[in-house]
């Protein structure tokens, strides 16, 4: 396990951090109200797993995984799991609420303003620029992902297959994860020789 | 206009799962839905909705709109409930499933399979996005000030603690001083 000295906060995987109700409100909340332009799975990330340490890189990336393979918006997904892992159902609720509360407010509004005035123009170019910078944002994970999950040439064959498969053969994502996840999950499946794990046991069925 | 609801809820309900790899891949079929099938509005309004609902949320508040348009005519109280009803019914089926999936993968966690998946799945999840960055970019890097305020957020975003949302105000003012 890489340790990485930027990472301040770094729990112990098996026991999240205790959270209140009200910092998830607030978190998600902030992150609903704010999340215009895309590239919010990275913005999450940033929050969630660099400044609060609620959950470790190697959590927050397969949970990303795995919600991309079950339908819905992915933002939608890793925040409700993120309220699970904290505080179970209470947390989920909380977590989707709280998200989905800002943008529909904001949305209802500029529709009814829509139905009422016409089109306004202006809302077009501030998303330039915001849209500009959630790219910045979605680049950076990129760079941070691949930190966290390149250990071997395997590794950055996978990162590029799949890169490949999406943006070439136009692959759905979820192909692509049923598809690669067994070859990969095979590749590095648990070996008796691996010291690091060692101490686990197999439930004996008699 | 009970009705109406019922449409609504019958269709998002459905689209909710089955958007595998996200909302955009059911854009398709909701325009068809509400454009050609239930006639709630015209092409170019469909067009203009989607326009206004990626101003802020996660993909797919175009269904807010959806439901507001389709109950419009009973009223703008009745609109915002339709509004409401298109999105619970598009949101909730789908964090269900992950609900359960990722309380079911939590319990999991003593398995030495877990760490397995936990790695196998790492450089996939980063080639996906990877995938989401090229096409954001692809969209969104049209001219030199757009490409320097995107390179700016990486630098800022890879040497920096500084919090994102302060990142996306900033560009927010700035886009609305300069680039309009």
């Amino acid at each position: 396990m890489s340790k990485n000295p930027d990472i301040t906060v770094e729990p112990a995987s098996d026991t999240p951090p205790r959270v209140s109700l009200w910092e998830l409100i607030f978190f998600f909340g902030l992150i609903g109200l704010t999340s215009f332009g895309g590239g919010l799975t990275a913005y999450i990330r940033r929050l969630a797993v660099t400044q609060k340490g609620w959950l470790t890189d190697e959590e927050f990336f397969s949970a990303l995984a795995i919600v991309q393979i079950l339908p819905g918006a992915r933002v939608v997904g890793i925040s409700v799991y993120i309220g699970n892992h904290l505080r179970g159902l209470v947390g989920a609720t909380v977590a989707l609420l709280s998200i989905m509360t800002p943008p529909f407010i904001l949305v209802s509004c500029l529709g009814l303003l829509y139905f009422h005035y016409g089109e306004n123009t202006d809302s077009k170019a501030l998303l330039a620029g915001v849209t500009a910078v959630a790219c910045g944002l979605m680049a950076s994970m990129v760079f941070e992902a691949g930190q966290k999950s390149i250990r071997g040439l395997f590794d950055v064959m996978m990162i590029l297959i799949t890169f490949l498969l999406v943006r070439l053969a136009h692959l759905h994502v979820q192909y692509v994860i049923l598809l690669l996840g067994p070859i990969a999950i095979w590749w590095h499946r648990p070996r008796p020789d691996k010291k690091d794990e060692a101490p686990e046991q197999k439930e004996a069925v008699s | 206009m009970i009705q109406t609801f019922g449409h609504l809820v019958a269709l998002f309900m459905i689209l909710s799962i089955s958007a595998f790899g996200g909302g955009k891949v059911v854009l398709p079929t909701l325009q068809e839905q509400a454009v050609n099938h239930y006639h709630w509005m015209t092409n170019q309004q469909f067009v203009d909705l989607f326009g206004i609902s990626i101003i802020d949320g996660p993909s797919m508040m175009v269904v807010t709109l959806v439901g507001l348009k389709a109950c419009m005519q009973y009223g703008y109280v009745i609109a915002i409930l339709g509004a409401l009803v298109a999105t619970v019914a598009m949101f909730l089926p789908s964090s269900i499933l992950v609900l359960i999936v990722g309380r079911f993968w939590d319990s999991w966690k003593t398995s030495p399979w877990h760490e397995s998946i936990q790695r196998a799945m790492m450089p996939i999840s980063t080639g996906l996005i990877l995938a989401a960055a090229y096409i954001i970019a692809r969209h969104s890097i049209h001219t030199i000030p757009t490409a320097i305020m995107g390179l700016v957020a990486l630098c800022l975003m890879l040497f920096t603690k500084l919090n994102p949302v302060i990142m996306i105000v900033a560009a927010a003012g700035i886009s609305w001083v300069f680039l309009r």
